[in-house]
């Protein structure tokens, strides 16, 4: 029974230990870690690196011959490149005119993507759902589903997330199962089904290329599922792994530090040092390791081989607790030593070095008020465009800021990053609805000259309309329709004469006008016959001619009845045009004016907003120096009451000194 | 040796509850069980903020968004409407002859767009993008358009080629389509364009 008592024991202690350094490696993963100087670590659930993998981080990015809707090719110009109110405002146009077929489907996850990266959980979960429900196919509604149980795990739906995991029906494509697999284990843990989430990371850990963040999951689901010797095996064994990105290197120190506060809670000093002396001296977790090096000595009684560690930690940038807690560690250790005139000279050191702070935390949290931290961050990261990645990456260098630094870790939080990245956000609607409002006067001036030209176009047009007298074309076309009929009825042969056939017929009737009045004259019998062979000469070609010519009359009509009737379809444009061209005009005036007054509207809501939000991010800011001048309070107090002690002591050993004397 | 203790207990506590200070809300998930999960993952991360505030922030954002929308289709109703609308996209295939450095585009002798390309924008286009690089009005019948690419062929010689193309333009939007390839056969860019239908 007391066996199992201290087993729980362990495990609470361990537990505590892991979730001291969670908040240090909570930061480095979810934002900047600049402070820290470490690099950005891509985790699988930041959204930083999405334009590296998704939607195509299963495969290979598509060749541009793949992209079969240059409008969809457009949002992921801008996609590409990080610029994603761009993307997603052109996908929605894009969408709006129906032109991304055949990329629907891949365009509404781009969107939903966009939305969650923008932070619209809801925006983005209603556009997984609508895609599911409209029965996309598979490969499409699983990564919805997996998106969707994202989003439900952020949101702390757990339950749901669960059953959002067990709606997908195959293998995610390429790394996106290890995300999965690991969501799956997080919720599961999430749920506390301990036993559950082992065996998902038992079977990835099995895999070629288990990642260490995968063996370091499942360390630690092994100790909360109460299996300390293994879980504390796999950490242990995280904590030895050779480790080549910075990421690595970070997650190999957390394992470290948590190891070894545990085996100090435990009182295994020598133990805990072994751990401790693994961490790297100039990472994020250094200030930790050297503070808890320095108590694992001195539990060990060896107070010379604690000073080593606490006197480097204590040059350190007061900015962190551990350096603070080094300020008393190291005068506490000098008294310990014997030392009383250097442990005293210490401390007073220090209680000036938490005055200073103090003072210096007062003037920060009024800076921080007057917006000086933020108007420095905005400064300092321009950035045009909402992202989820956006992150901060440099520390304003405000004269009135003086311990700006001290906010170097709550700014690689996610909390603070997330505050911040809606405020920056907030401050670029603003930008864009002030050009819309510039932009929409421009559009009414450009339709108040198009109404001017218009009504100063439409008498010419009027008149030219009146000119091209249009029905007596169409009064012609006709006769000469009812012509046509006739002569092929009648078989008119000289309806089609050439003029040289009407001159010769002409001809040939003024000869015999002549010849008739000459009468009966035999002298003229020779003229008549050779008259009577040429008109007959004439007749028979015309005759000859006709099945011919008539088909070219007709084709001619034809040709006029076409363009007739093109000349009908513009007149008719026109009439339209002027029937209808005013309404279209109004139509956009109006429109215009609908817009601008929601452009309108939306201004002082976002401004509203970002005042809110810029206070709510300045209060973070607050809260945290203000939290760091109680502890400063706390370790003021104990280093007055240990001067005082030291004095006492003095004092005493001075009177029993001079007693025996008396 | 108990002061000691004693003094050690009050620095792990100090610094556990510093932890969790930090950490205002830790829960399952951002304990380090899930270490490259919890950071983001956090579901206590919107509580930065009072949770009405990012609600409302998250409305305020969906309605912009869908006001930028409907704002850019009356913008391109107004100025491009669809019967007169021509529209020319840049794309790269592969581009591994070819180091894209800028575009410039004439339409029956006009110039009508240049570009210059940023490394991003190469980049995005290298990955699948389709840049729109011009939309304008055209009016039904022949005309004749004209493509200059300029950047670094092979062995980063100075590279400049036109590419030449007579389209048709009815009623309908008229989408071209730019396109840089490489041809492995005659290790050389291609320009070529396509005209959609």
């Amino acid at each position: 029974m007391k066996r199992q008592s201290r087993r729980w024991t362990r495990i609470a202690a361990l537990l505590a230990a892991l979730a001291f350094t969670a908040s240090a490696v909570h930061a480095q993963a979810s934002g900047d870690s600049r402070p820290a100087g470490a690099s950005l670590p891509s985790t699988w659930m930041d959204m930083s690196n999405w334009a590296n993998w998704w939607p195509w981080r299963d495969s290979k990015p598509p060749l541009p011959t793949g992209v079969e809707s240059p409008h969809y090719g457009d949002s992921l110009f801008y996609f590409f490149q990080g610029r994603y109110f761009t993307s997603v405002t052109r996908l929605m146009v894009s969408q709006q005119f129906g032109r991304m077929a055949p990329h629907d489907d891949e365009a509404e996850i781009l969107r939903g993507g966009l939305f969650l990266s923008y932070g619209m959980h809801r925006e983005a979960g209603e556009v997984f759902a609508r895609l599911i429900e409209r029965g996309a196919k598979q490969p499409v509604r699983d990564r919805a589903w997996f998106y969707l149980a994202k989003i439900r795990y952020q949101r702390a739906l757990y339950a749901e997330s669960e059953e959002a995991l067990g709606r997908i029906e195959k293998r995610l494509p390429g790394n996106l199962e290890e995300d999965r697999a690991l969501l799956q284990a997080n919720v599961l843990m999430a749920r506390g089904k301990y036993i559950e989430a082992i065996a998902v990371l038992e079977a990835l850990a099995k895999g070629p290329g288990a990642t260490s963040y995968v063996r370091y999951n499942l360390g630690v689901a092994l100790v909360r599922s109460g299996d300390l010797t293994r879980g504390t095996t796999l950490l242990d064994e995280v904590g030895k792994l050779p480790a080549t990105t910075d990421e690595y290197r970070s997650l190999r120190d957390k394992a470290n530090v948590a190891l070894g506060f545990a085996s100090l809670q435990e009182g295994r000093g020598e133990q805990a040092r072994v751990y401790l002396e693994r961490v790297r001296l100039s990472g994020m977790f250094s200030n930790k390791a050297l503070l808890g090096f320095g108590w694992a000595a001195a539990a060990q009684g060896q107070m010379k081989t604690a000073l080593v560690p606490w006197s480097e930690l204590a040059t350190r940038d007061p900015g962190d607790a551990a350096v603070l807690e080094a300020k008393l560690a190291v005068p506490y250790a000098m008294a310990d030593l014997g030392a009383s005139a250097q442990a005293l000279e210490l401390y007073q050191d220090a209680i000036g070095v938490f005055d200073r702070e103090s003072v210096n935390l007062d003037k920060s949290v009024s800076a921080i008020r007057s917006g000086k931290l933020l108007d420095g961050l905005i400064a300092s990261n321009p950035g045009d465009e909402m992202g989820w990645f956006w992150s901060i990456s440099e520390l304003p260098e405000a004269q009135d800021l003086p311990l700006g630094g001290h906010l170097a870790l709550l700014m690689a939080t996610h909390p603070f990053q997330e505050a911040f990245k809606n405020y920056r956000d907030l401050l670029y609607l603003s930008r864009n609805l002030q050009q819309w409002q510039e932009s929409l006067g421009v559009l009414r001036d450009m339709l108040v000259n198009r109404r001017q030209a218009f009504a100063e176009r439409l008498p010419q047009v009027r008149e030219k309309e009146r000119a091209l007298d249009l029905a007596g074309f169409e009064q012609r076309y006709e006769e000469l329709k009812t012509e046509l009929e006739r002569v092929e009825r009648d078989a008119d042969a000289a309806a089609f004469a050439t003029p040289r056939e009407r001159d010769l017929q002409a001809r040939l009737d003024r000869v015999r006008e002549a010849l008739e009045r000459g009468g009966n004259d035999p002298e003229l019998a020779q003229a008549r016959e050779r008259t009577r062979r040429v008109a007959g000469a004439l007749l028979w070609q015309q005759n000859d001619q006709f099945s011919v010519r008539l088909w070219s009359a007709k084709k001619g009509m034809q040709e006029l009845q076409s363009n007739l009737a093109q000349a009908q379809r513009r007149d008719a444009a026109l009439a339209a045009a002027q029937r209808d061209e005013p309404a279209r005009l109004d139509a956009f005036a109006s429109r215009i004016d609908a817009l601008a007054t929601r452009v309108d509207a939306m201004m002082p809501r976002v401004a509203a907003l970002t005042q809110e939000q810029q206070a709510a991010v300045q209060e973070l800011a607050v809260a945290e120096l203000l939290r760091q001048k109680e502890r400063l309070v706390g370790y003021g107090t104990q280093a007055r009451f240990a001067v005082a002690q030291i004095v006492d002591r003095a004092s005493m050993a001075k009177e029993t000194g001079r007693a025996p004397a008396q | 040796m108990s002061k000691r203790s004693l003094l050690m207990a009050a620095f792990l506590s100090l610094a556990v509850l510093a932890a969790a200070s930090a950490q205002p809300t830790p829960t399952p998930s951002n304990a380090p069980a899930s270490a490259p999960a919890p950071a983001p993952a956090a579901p206590a991360a919107p509580t930065s903020t009072p949770a009405s505030l990012d609600d409302r922030i998250q409305d305020a954002k969906a309605d912009v968004i869908r006001l930028n929308r409907d704002l850019m289709v009356l913008e391109e109703e107004l100025l491009f409407p669809a019967n007169t609308q021509v529209a020319i996209f840049v794309s790269m295939d592969v581009g591994k002859m070819f180091s894209l450095d800028s575009v410039r585009v004439k339409l029956d002798g006009k110039d009508v767009a240049g570009y210059l390309y940023t490394p991003a924008e190469v980049q995005a286009l290298h990955r699948g993008g389709v840049q729109r690089l011009y939309v304008g009005n055209l009016k039904v019948g022949t005309h004749e358009l004209v493509a200059f690419f300029t950047g670094k062929g092979p062995h980063d010689r100075d590279y400049k080629r036109g590419a030449t193309i007579k389209i048709e333009k009815g009623t309908d939007p008229k989408v071209i389509e730019l396109q840089i390839k490489d041809s492995t056969g005659k290790l050389q860019p291609e320009f070529e364009v396509k005209v959609w239908q």
